[in-house]
Formats: C-alpha cells, sequence, structure tokens
C-alpha cells in the first residue's frame, strides 16, 4: 500500500507529558465509564440480554397474578399481592448473570482482555466502570420490570378484590427494592466472570450461588429460615414483600444481605485482579 | 487536547524500552532468565528467538499483563501501570485476532481510543493509514487475519505514541501487505519513535530490522545490528559438484575441511576456500562441474545462536 503519508507531522521534539498536564484521575475515570459504554452498546448481545431481561418478567408476571387471582380462597392465608412481581423477577435473573458474566469472559476468551489492559493498566478501575455502566442499565431495566409489573399484577389482582395500591404504605419502597434484584446478580455475575474467565464456569457459578442456598429452604423449620435468610432470593422475597416473612431478617437487615453477596463478590474479583498475570 | 494529538511530539532520549535482570518462571520452567537489554529510538529493532524462546512474555511483561518473578521493564523510564496515558506512549500489538467478532472496526478503535481520551478524528485517521477505511463498518468477525493484523496496527497507532511493540505482525499477511508493513515501521523508525517487533523467522527480520536482540530459552544471546551478526558468522561454506565427489570429500576431510552432502548429491564445504578446494581437485585431476563461495545468511548465523539448526555432518550431535 502506497499511501505510507506519515503517521504524523513529526519533528516537534517536546516531550508530550510536558505540553499536556495529567488528566485528572475525574476525567480519566470517567473516560474508562465512557469507553465501556462503547463496549456495551455495540455488541448485539447486550441489547438481546436486556430485551429478554425486561420482557419475560413482565410478560411472567402476568400470568403469576392471573395464577394467584385464580387461587382457591379455602387455601390458607391469602397470597403476598406483591409476590407474583418478584417471582417474576427471578425469571430475568439468568440473562442478566450473563450479561456480567461476558462482560470480562469474554474479553477473556477473545484475548481482547490485554487490549484493555493495556490500555487501563489499573485494572480495578475497568472492573469499576463496568460495574458502573452494567449497574446502572440493569438497575433501570429491573426498575422499570419492577413498576410495570407491579401496575400489571395489581391489575389483574384489582379485578379478584385483592389488589393494592402504589399508595399504601410499604408498597413504593418494596417495588423499589424489587427493582434491585437485577442489578444484584448482575453484579454478582461480573465478578465472577472477572474471577473464573471463562463464560461457562462463570455462568455455572453465579447461577449456582444464586440458586443452589435456595435448596436451604428446603429444610426443616426452624433451619429452613435461619439458614435461608442469608440466601440472596429469600432476601429479595424479603424485601420486596408487602407482608414479610417473620421466620427471615427484617427487611432492612435483607437488603444489606441482598447487597452483602456482590459486595462480597465484587471484592474478591477487586482483590484478584490485580494479582494474575493475562 | 486533539491538536496536540494530531501534531506528533516524540519524546526526546524517553522512548526507549529498558529490561533489566528480567527473570519469569512458571512453575519449574523458566520462560525468561535474567534477561536485560535496551530498545532505542530511531531504529526497527527486531526481536527474535524461536517458538517458546520468551518474546511474547517478555513482551507481556514489559506492557504490564504479567508480572516479572524478579527484575524490571521500563518504558521510557517508567513502569508501565505508572503510564497515565498508556497508549500516548506505547502503542503495542499482541494478538491480533483478540477482538470481539461481533464489533465493527470503527466501534473496537473508538472504544479503546475513548479509555485514553483519544479523540474521534484519530480513529478515522488511523482506520486510513492502515487501509481499512473502506471496511470501518463491517463486524470484525468476518475479517481476514490480515486485515485483523492492519486493525491492530491501527489500534497500536492510535495515541500516536513514541514507543511501539508488535508481536508477529506478519503472520497472516499477504506478500503486499508484508511489503506495506516493512515501509511503515521504517518509517515509523524514522520518524524516531522506538520499534520494536518479534518474530520467529530470521528471513523477515533481515529486511525489516536494522537492530537485533536475539533471545533463545529466555536467555539474551544476541544484542547487535543486523550487518554485524551476519559479518561475525562463520558460517560461509562452498557448494561444489563433482562426477567424484565421494573421492573428493574424503580428500577434503583430509584437508581439515568439514563437508556435507546434499540431498541433491553436492557437497558443502566449510573450512576451506574455493581457491584451495579448486587447486586440491585440479591437483588429483578430479572434475568439478561446479564451485561456487555461499555467503553465510542471517538464517545461518540466527540458527547457529539460536541451537535450532540441524546438523547433516553426520556426527550426530547438535551444535548445543
Amino acid at each position: 500500500m502506497s499511501q505510507l503519508t506519515p503517521v504524523a507531522a513529526a519533528g516537534t521534539p517536546a516531550a508530550r507529558s510536558a505540553s499536556t498536564p495529567a488528566p485528572s484521575l475525574a476525567i480519566r475515570a470517567l473516560d474508562l465509564v465512557a469507553s465501556e459504554w462503547t463496549k456495551f452498546r455495540s455488541v448485539r448481545s447486550s441489547f438481546w440480554s436486556l430485551l429478554v431481561a425486561v420482557v419475560t418478567p413482565i410478560g411472567a408476571s402476568a400470568l403469576v397474578a392471573v395464577a394467584f387471582a385464580n387461587a382457591p380462597a379455602s387455601a390458607g392465608p391469602p397470597p403476598d399481592p406483591l409476590l407474583p412481581e418478584v417471582l417474576s423477577l427471578e425469571y430475568a435473573v439468568i440473562a442478566v448473570s450473563v450479561m456480567g458474566v461476558l462482560a470480562f469472559s469474554a474479553e477473556y476468551s477473545t484475548g481482547l482482555i490485554r487490549t484493555t489492559f493495556t490500555a487501563a493498566p489499573r485494572r480495578r478501575a475497568v472492573l469499576a466502570a463496568k460495574a458502573v455502566i452494567l449497574g446502572a442499565v440493569t438497575l433501570a431495566a429491573g426498575e422499570l420490570v419492577a413498576f410495570t409489573s407491579f401496575f400489571l399484577v395489581q391489575a389483574i389482582l384489582a379485578g379478584h378484590h385483592q389488589g393494592v395500591s402504589l399508595s399504601r404504605a410499604g408498597v413504593p419502597g418494596a417495588v423499589l427494592a424489587a427493582g434491585i434484584l437485577l442489578c444484584v446478580c448482575t453484579m454478582l455475575g461480573l465478578a465472577l466472570g472477572s474471577v473464573i474467565r471463562h463464560t461457562a464456569g462463570g455462568i455455572a457459578a453465579t447461577i449456582a450461588v444464586i440458586v443452589l442456598p435456595s435448596i436451604l429452604g428446603l429444610l426443616p423449620a426452624p433451619w429452613n429460615g435461619r439458614i435461608g435468610r442469608f440466601t440472596l432470593l429469600d432476601a429479595a422475597r424479603q424485601v420486596a414483600a408487602l407482608h414479610p416473612a417473620a421466620n427471615l431478617f427484617s427487611p432492612g437487615l435483607s437488603l444489606l444481605v441482598l447487597l452483602a453477596w456482590p459486595a462480597a463478590a465484587l471484592a474478591l474479583a477487586a482483590v484478584l485482579i490485580t494479582r494474575r498475570d493475562i | 487536547m486533539s491538536s496536540a494529538l494530531m501534531s506528533n511530539a516524540v519524546m526526546s532520549g524517553a522512548g526507549t524500552i529498558e529490561v533489566d535482570g528480567l527473570t519469569k518462571r512458571f512453575g519449574p520452567v523458566t520462560a525468561v532468565d535474567d534477561l536485560s537489554f535496551t530498545v532505542r529510538p530511531g531504529h526497527v529493532t527486531g526481536f527474535l528467538g524461536p517458538n517458546g524462546a520468551g518474546k511474547t512474555t517478555t513482551m507481556r511483561i514489559i506492557l504490564g499483563l504479567a508480572a516479572p518473578t524478579s527484575g524490571r521493564a521500563l518504558v521510557g523510564g517508567r513502569r508501565y501501570d505508572a503510564l497515565i496515558r498508556p497508549l500516548r506512549e506505547v502503542g503495542s500489538l499482541l494478538d491480533a485476532t483478540a477482538l470481539h467478532g461481533g464489533r465493527t472496526a470503527w466501534m473496537h478503535l473508538a472504544s479503546v481510543a475513548r479509555s485514553n481520551g483519544i479523540a474521534r478524528p484519530r480513529v478515522t485517521e488511523v482506520l486510513r493509514l492502515t487501509g481499512l477505511e473502506a471496511v470501518a463498518n463491517r463486524r470484525v468477525k468476518g475479517f481476514s487475519l490480515g486485515m485483523k493484523q492492519r486493525l491492530g496496527i491501527a489500534a497500536a497507532l492510535l495515541g500516536d505514541p513514541p514507543v511501539l511493540m508488535f508481536d508477529e505482525p506478519v503472520n497472516g499477511l499477504d506478500p503486499e501487505g508484508v511489503r506495506w508493513i516493512r515501509g511503515f515501521f521504517r518509517e515509523l523508525a524514522t520518524q524516531g519513535r522506538t520499534v520494536l517487533v518479534s518474530s520467529h523467522l530470521m528471513s523477515e527480520m533481515a529486511l525489516t530490522a536494522d537492530h537485533l536482540i536475539i533471545i533463545g530459552r529466555g536467555k539474551l544471546l544476541a544484542d547487535m545490528p543486523t550487518a554485524a551478526l551476519i559479518s561475525s558468522s562463520g558460517r560461509g561454506d562452498v557448494l561444489l559438484r563433482s562426477p567424484r565427489a565421494a573421492e573428493l570429500a574424503g580428500l577434503l576431510t583430509a584437508q581439515g575441511a568439514t563437508v556435507t552432502r546434499q540431498d541433491d548429491g553436492a557437497l558443502a564445504v566449510a573450512g576451506l576456500d574455493a581457491a584451495a578446494i579448486g587447486d586440491l581437485a585440479a591437483a588429483r585431476g578430479i572434475a568439478l562441474h561446479a564451485l561456487v563461495p555461499r555467503q553465510a545468511s542471517l538464517e545461518d548465523a540466527y540458527l547457529d545462536l539460536t541451537g535450532e539448526s540441524v546438523d547433516y555432518r553426520g556426527e550426530g550431535t547438535a551444535p548445543r
């Protein structure tokens, strides 16, 4: 190819670092976040994962609400009117977990991670930038799902005189809290994808961490509650319930449990990410 | 900011790569063994060694991707992970296939550029410099290896850096691409940049590099100008053909020469020059059908150093 034009106009031997002051930490952080946003929106899987994560639970919530509304009244105390919404959100858990895992595992499997870390040698900053983008996107998606499902579910239940209104005490907080489940699972996936570095392994580990502890709910009382209160999914149901279960932590403590899972995983990822060769 | 990017400012004297007592062990395997060298601006420096010699590992350590067991590597006097905007100091290409196939070339470069605060027009510019303008908006999974190499080089150029490192950049390029890349590296060096290019192909480096750093099994074998390496090799020999080759081979060996029989029946004679061989043959009345002195090639010098040459001389031992 003959267009060997100079890469740039040569001949100014002044040190660049002297001529342009080092950008502030805030600007560099913003650049990294913007870079991760460009990566996120430039692959189709992001769009499809989000679509699945939004459409599936909204559709499922309507079905669960119909089932609730038609349950025989004699079958015990009436179910929590907010339960269909959080149960349905769980259908989106796999989609967003995969999205979280792929943020790192796709870069490790292609080798792109080397480009990423040569462009940004402070690896924890990359982890943080990915967390900011994925966290913001999935939090928005989760709240969108939570409120859309809420209105859909209550409209269906209202026809059977079981619905609650958003103005009722405790309801707005419960719906908001339900919406963070997707963000929590995405962060868990992001962290485990960074730790495990393989897509299949990362997904398996994330799903295992989210789902397997729920088996403990099958233990005989009181152990189902004593152990179950520490599990991610039980904590999510507790914070999203209108009538919290008596054998689990209070909604406030359950929120801490819910946030502790991704926080612990991200802390582990932050420790390991600088220690290993790429 | 963008104007500063466009007007190149190659740092005076700062664009060196210094590797100092570098050692890297993977369990029981020592991949890099007390390696020290300095790469200076204004040259294309070839980083040579057989596959597995430790070239990529060394480059990964220079780029902060792998931690050395001991020793250190500095770029422009600093550790790589201390660089604030690394892409403006060092451009690198380790593996051209390390791309997300679903992303377009433009988006790939845009995401890399953004991480270092490099303005968008520079993305368009490096695509033009590498001849990828026409495919800028195509997903890279459809790219040939040669196109991916160009894209990798484009990414390395984004920050207009004074130091450039390429790992096996010629792999996958067609002959036209190979010629393009040679000229490109020379151009970058002429502009005063430091250009380190690794390869396991001596013949390629002979045409591309004016300085060579040769390693084998993680150790430094040579660090010298390309021309000096050729002349330092004592591997010049003489190729001859004769209808009485076997008889002549015995005579030459008796005179202290090393004679190697080639597959086609010719003899490669080392240790005697063409005149001495011709005189000897004439004195015995042996006809010669060919008598060709051969210069040691860079390939020979390289094989001598790396000990990878196969010994045809029949003593049954490798040179090292």
